[in-house]
C-alpha cells in the first residue's frame, strides 16, 4: 500500500517523518493530520511517535534507523532522547551520535541488514552504525551523490534510487544491498527520493504530488501489493517509456 | 489563461471609439494642463509638443501590445496554426493585424509632422490649433480601424474558449459521419460533458476529455462529423476535424453505424473512410462498429459486408465493436485503442535516441548473491490481520485527527496532542510523572545508570569494611602536625613576601601618578635654606641679614596699619567681618568719620553688601536668590537679553515661505 500525503503543504514528507519496521517517527505539526495518516495505516502495529530532534521538525533528515535501532544526532536534547526512550519498545536501541555530518538521515541509507553511508563519515560513527543498527556498512555514493540517504529509499524487499543512477551502478548497489533496485522519481519528477518517500516492508507513504506512474513503480519495487519488482519491466514498461521518454 | 496549449492570454481589444477615449483621457490626465499666453513661447511649444508625443506614445504602446499578444500563426504548432486558419481565416487574420500595424505607423508619422510644425508655432493659439489638428488626425486614423479591432476582439474571445489540446500527448481521436455516436462514446469514457442530440452536426467544434489508463493520462478528442465530399467543399466545422486528423499524433478511431440510423448508408460510410484514409497514415487506426445493440458486424448482409471488408483488407486497421447505448464493449474499445497507440508510441520512441536516457529507469537491478545470509523481510503478524482503515466505516478507528476535529467543533479550545499517552513504561501510572528537566545543572539522563544499585551496594560494602578495619578512628593527626606547621610557615612567609612586593610596587606607582610640585614653587623656610647652604659649605650670612632686614620692615608697616585702623574705629571692621551680624545701617554713618587726606586718591572697600540689603537673615537671602533664579527661567529659555528685552523675532520669514516650493522644501531651503 502506498499512501499519498503531505506535511503542512509540503510534499517532502521524508523530511518530516521516519518509518521503519518497528516504529514510526513524525514531526510535531500544528494539526494532527499528518500524524493521523500514519496512524490510520500503522496504529496497533508499530508505535507512532510525535517528536522533535534538537527542537527542529526535520526529523527524517536528522535521524537514521531500522528495526533494531535509532541513531539521533548530537543536537538531540536529553528531554527528546528521554521521550524517544519512553515511546519506543526496549528492543529498539537508541544512540546519540557525535558526528560532524549531523543530518544522519541524509548520510545514512539503511534497511534491517545493510547500510550505505556517506564516504566521509567518521570511523567511530561507522562502528556505532554497525553495532546499533546491526547492519553491514558500506561507504558508497548514489549517482555520484554523497548524500546516499537523500537519494534513495530502502526496505528489505527493494529499493528506489536516484533517477540518474546508471545501470551498472544499479547492479553494483543491488549486489551490495541484496535487494532489487529501481531508478525512479517521486513527487512528479523529484529526484530526492529520500525526501519524497518513506517506506518499510509492508507500506509506503509518498508526497502528494506523486503521479500514478510513480506510485505504481513504488508499489512494484517495494512489493507492496504482492507483485514482484519485475513488474517494472513487464506490465509497466510501455507506460514508463512513454512517460519518461 | 492556461486553457489553450501554446497560446497565451490576450488582453481584451477595445472598440475603436473606446480606444480613442482611453488614449485621449490618458493624455488629459498625464500631461500638464495649465498654460498661459504670457509664458515664454518655447515653453508653450514644449507644452503642446509633449501632449502630441504623449498621445502618439500611448497609441503606439496599446497597438503594439495587440500586435505582440496575438499569436503569430507561423510560429505555432502546425495543428494550432491550421486550426486557427480554419476558424478565423489566416488571410483575414493577418490582414487585420497588418492594418493595426499600419495605423500605428501612420500615427507615428502624424505625430512627427505636427511636432515639427509646432516648433514654428508663434503663439499659444496657433500651437493649440496644431495640437488639436494632430490629435484629431490620430483619432481619425484610429476610427478607421473599427472593423479590424472588432474582428480581433471576436478572435480573442474565441481563442480564449478553445479547448486545451496538447498536440504532443497521448491522444485518441474520434471521427466519422455525423450522428454515429462519437460524442456519446466520449461521454462514456471521459468526464467531458459533450452535448448529444439526435441530429447531425450537434458537435460543431473540437471537444476534449481526459481519462486515466495504465497509470497514464490520455486525451480524447471528439471531432464534428465529416461528410464525404472534396476538401474544397468542406465547411469550417468539418475542416476542424480534418485539421485534427492531419496534424495530431494520435490513435484514430473511425466510428461506423451499421444500423444506418444516422442517415448514411454503410457504403457511404465506407467511402468516407477511404477518402480520408491518407490522413490515417502512420497512425494506429481502429474501425469502431457502434450501435451493436441494433446491428452487429456478423448480422450484415453480404453486399454490405463486402463494403466493410474493403476497409478491413488493410491489415493495419483493427475492428472493434461497441454500443454506447448498452455500454457493451465500450471499455474494450478504449483499451484496444490505448494499447495500440501506446505500442505505436513506444515503438517510435525506441527508434529515437532519448530511449538511452530512460534505459536505467526500466531496468530492475537484481542482486547477485554475495553470501549465504538470508535477509528476510520483517512484516509483523499484526499487519496481516489488520482491518484496512476505511474513512466511511462507522466502526473505524478513532484517530487523533478526529479527536482534534471534535474538540474544535465543540469549541472546547485548542487541541494539543498528548505525547505521553503512548509511553511504554513498566508501570502505566508513571506516564505523567513530573520529572524536573534540570536539577543542580544536571538532568535525569545524567543519572541513568543500569548498574546503579550494584555500585551503591559495592560502595557500602567497602565502607563497612573500612570502618571495620578502624580506618576512620585514626590518631595520626599529631603525626601530621609538624609537617603541617612547616607547611604553614612556608605559606606565611610567601604571603608576607608577596605583600611586601605588592606594597613596594604600589608605592612606586603612587609616586609616579602624583602631580609633582616644581622646585621653584615650593615654599622653603629660611632655616632650611641656610642649613642647606652651610652643609654644602657656603656662608649664608649675607642672606640671613637681608632676611632679618626685610622682616623688620614688614613688621613696621604692619604696626603702622594697625595704629591707623584703631584710629578709624570699630565701624570699619564691621564691613570686613560683616558676616557675623547684619548691622549694616551703622556703617553708613561711620563713613562720615573717615579721615580724608587732601589731594590723594583713597582706595575704598565697599561699605556694604548690597545683595543683602533689606534682608533680615541669610535664610531670607537664600530664598531671595532662589526666587530670582526661578523668575529668570522663562526669559532665559526665550533667549532674552534681560528683563527689559521685548524683542519679537520674525516668526514667518518671507524667504522661507514665499514663492514656489517643490517636495521636501517646507522646512528649509
Amino acid at each position: 500500500m502506498a499512501v499519498r500525503t503531505q506535511f503542512e503543504n509540503s510534499t517532502d514528507i521524508g523530511v518530516f517523518s521516519k518509518l521503519t519496521n518497528s516504529y514510526c517517527l513524525t514531526a510535531l505539526a500544528s494539526s494532527t493530520n499528518f500524524y493521523s495518516v500514519f496512524e490510520s495505516e500503522l496504529a496497533d502495529v508499530i508505535p507512532i511517535v510525535h517528536t522533535t530532534i534538537g527542537g527542529t521538525r526535520i526529523i527524517g533528515r536528522l535521524t537514521a534507523g531500522n528495526r533494531h535501532g535509532l541513531l539521533v544526532p548530537s543536537t538531540t536534547t536529553d528531554q527528546e532522547l528521554q521521550h524517544l526512550r519512553n515511546s519506543l519498545p526496549p528492543s529498539v536501541a537508541i544512540q546519540r551520535v557525535e558526528e560532524r555530518l549531523s543530518a544522519l538521515g541524509n548520510v545514512i541509507a539503511c534497511n534491517d541488514y545493510v547500510a550505505l553511508v556517506h564516504p566521509d563519515i567518521d570511523r567511530e560513527t561507522e562502528e556505532i552504525i554497525a553495532d546499533t543498527l546491526k547492519v553491514e556498512v558500506f561507504r558508497q555514493t548514489v549517482a555520484s551523490n554523497v548524500l546516499v540517504g537523500s537519494y534513495c529509499a530502502l526496505s528489505n524487499q527493494g529499493g528506489l534510487v536516484h533517477p540518474k543512477t546508471s545501470r551498472s551502478e544499479l547492479d553494483e548497489l543491488s549486489s551490495l544491498l541484496q535487494v532489487p533496485l529501481v531508478a525512479g522519481t517521486v513527487n512528479r519528477g523529484s529526484e530526492v527520493i529520500g525526501a519524497g518517500l518513506v517506506v518499510n516492508d509492508w507500506c509506503a507513504f509518498t508526497g502528494l504530488d506523486t503521479t500514478a506512474t510513480e506510485v505504481s513503480v513504488i508499489e512494484a519495487t517495494f512489493r507492496l501489493q504482492g507483485q514482484t519488482s519485475a513488474a517494472v519491466i513487464n506490465e509497466m514498461r510501455d507506460s514508463l517509456i512513454d512517460h519518461y521518454a | 489563461m492556461s486553457s489553450v496549449a501554446g497560446l497565451q492570454r490576450i488582453t481584451p481589444v477595445p472598440t475603436s471609439a473606446d480606444f480613442i477615449d482611453v488614449v485621449l483621457n490618458a493624455t488629459m490626465r498625464k500631461t500638464p494642463t495649465v498654460i498661459h499666453k504670457n509664458f515664454k513661447i518655447s515653453r508653450i511649444r514644449n507644452f503642446y509638443m509633449r501632449k502630441v508625443k504623449f498621445t502618439q506614445d500611448t497609441f503606439d504602446e496599446k497597438l503594439g501590445k495587440i500586435i505582440s499578444e496575438f499569436p503569430v500563426l507561423d510560429n505555432l504548432h502546425p495543428f494550432l496554426s491550421s486550426l486557427l486558419n480554419v476558424l478565423y481565416d489566416k488571410n483575414h487574420y493577418k490582414l487585420a493585424l497588418g492594418q493595426i500595424n499600419t495605423a500605428r505607423h501612420l500615427i507615428a508619422q502624424v505625430a512627427k509632422d505636427y511636432c515639427r510644425l509646432l516648433k514654428f508655432g508663434d503663439s499659444l493659439y496657433r500651437c493649440k490649433q496644431l495640437k488639436k489638428a494632430a490629435l484629431g488626425r490620430m483619432a481619425t486614423i484610429m476610427r478607421r480601424q473599427k472593423d479590424p479591432l472588432a474582428y480581433l476582439e471576436q478572435v480573442r474571445q474565441h481563442i480564449s474558449r478553445l479547448p486545451a489540446i496538447d498536440p504532443n500527448t497521448r491522444t485518441l481521436l474520434i471521427c466519422g459521419y455525423p450522428n454515429v455516436g462519437k460524442s456519446s462514446f466520449v461521454n462514456k469514457i471521459t468526464r467531458a460533458d459533450v452535448d448529444v442530440q439526435p441530429y447531425a452536426f450537434t458537435t460543431k467544434s473540437l471537444f476534449v476529455g481526459h481519462m486515466d489508463y495504465k497509470y497514464l493520462r490520455w486525451q480524447v478528442i471528439d471531432t464534428p462529423g465529416v461528410l464525404d465530399h472534396p476538401l474544397e467543399e468542406m465547411n469550417t466545422i468539418e475542416m476542424q476535424s480534418i485539421t485534427a486528423l492531419a496534424h495530431l499524433r494520435s490513435a484514430v478511431m473511425y466510428f461506423m453505424d451499421l444500423s444506418e440510423q444516422c442517415g448514411y448508408t454503410i457504403e457511404a460510410q465506407c467511402k468516407l473512410f477511404h477518402s480520408i484514409k491518407p490522413l490515417f497514415l502512420n497512425k494506429p487506426t481502429l474501425l469502431v462498429i457502434n450501435k451493436i445493440d441494433i446491428v452487429r458486424l456478423s448480422d450484415l448482409s453480404l453486399e454490405n459486408r463486402a463494403f466493410v471488408d474493403t476497409i478491413l483488407a488493410d491489415k493495419s486497421v483493427t475492428v472493434v465493436e461497441a454500443s454506447t447505448y448498452s455500454e457493451e464493449g465500450v471499455m474494450n474499445v478504449r483499451n484496444v485503442a490505448c494499447d495500440a497507440l501506446l505500442a505505436h508510441r513506444v515503438e517510435q520512441k525506441l527508434k529515437g535516441s532519448r530511449i538511452e536516457l530512460v534505459a536505467n529507469k526500466i531496468h530492475v537491478a537484481v542482486p547477485q548473491k554475495r553470501d549465504d545470509v538470508e535477509r528476510k523481510p520483517f512484516i509483523p503478524e499484526a499487519v496481516k490481520d489488520r482491518v484496512k482503515y476505511d474513512k466511511n466505516d462507522p466502526n473505524r478507528r478513532k484517530l487523533q485527527k478526529d479527536e482534534e476535529q471534535e474538540m474544535e467543533l465543540s469549541g472546547m479550545g485548542i487541541y494539543s496532542a498528548d505525547l505521553k499517552r503512548d509511553y511504554m513504561l513498566a508501570d502505566d501510572s508513571w506516564k505523567y510523572d513530573k520529572i524536573p528537566e534540570f536539577l543542580n545543572g544536571k538532568n535525569i539522563a545524567d543519572f541513568i545508570d543500569p548498574d546503579i544499585a550494584e555500585k551503591l551496594e559495592a560502595l557500602e560494602r567497602e565502607e563497612e569494611a573500612l570502618e571495620a578495619q578502624g580506618f576512620y578512628e585514626s590518631d595520626e593527626s599529631e603525626m601530621l602536625d609538624s609537617d603541617e606547621e612547616e607547611f604553614r610557615d612556608a605559606a606565611d612567609q610567601i604571603r608576607k613576601k608577596k605583600a611586601s612586593i605588592k606594597k613596594i610596587s604600589q608605592e612606586k606607582n603612587h609616586l609616579q601618578n602624583r602631580p609633582i610640585i616644581p622646585r621653584k614653587k615650593r615654599h622653603v623656610t629660611l632655616s632650611e635654606f641656610t642649613t642647606g647652604m652651610r652643609k654644602s659649605g657656603h656662608d649664608p650670612l649675607v642672606l640671613e641679614k637681608r632676611a632679618a632686614r626685610l622682616v623688620e620692615k614688614k613688621k613696621e608697616a604692619w604696626e603702622a596699619a594697625e595704629a591707623r585702623e584703631a584710629a578709624s574705629g570699630a565701624g570699619e571692621m564691621d564691613v570686613d567681618m560683616g558676616g557675623d551680624d547684619m548691622d549694616m545701617a551703622s556703617s553708613a554713618g561711620a563713613s562720615s568719620s573717615k579721615k580724608v587726606k587732601k589731594g590723594m586718591a583713597i582706595d575704598r572697600a565697599p561699605r556694604s553688601n548690597r545683595q543683602l540689603a533689606g534682608l533680615a537673615s541669610y535664610a531670607q537671602s537664600d530664598k531671595a536668590n532662589e526666587l530670582r533664579d526661578f523668575a529668570q527661567r522663562l526669559p532665559n529659555r526665550l533667549a532674552k537679553a534681560s528683563e527689559s528685552d521685548r524683542h519679537i523675532p520674525i516668526t514667518r520669514p518671507k524667504w522661507m515661505l514665499a514663492g514656489k516650493r517643490k517636495g521636501g522644501k517646507t522646512d528649509r531651503r
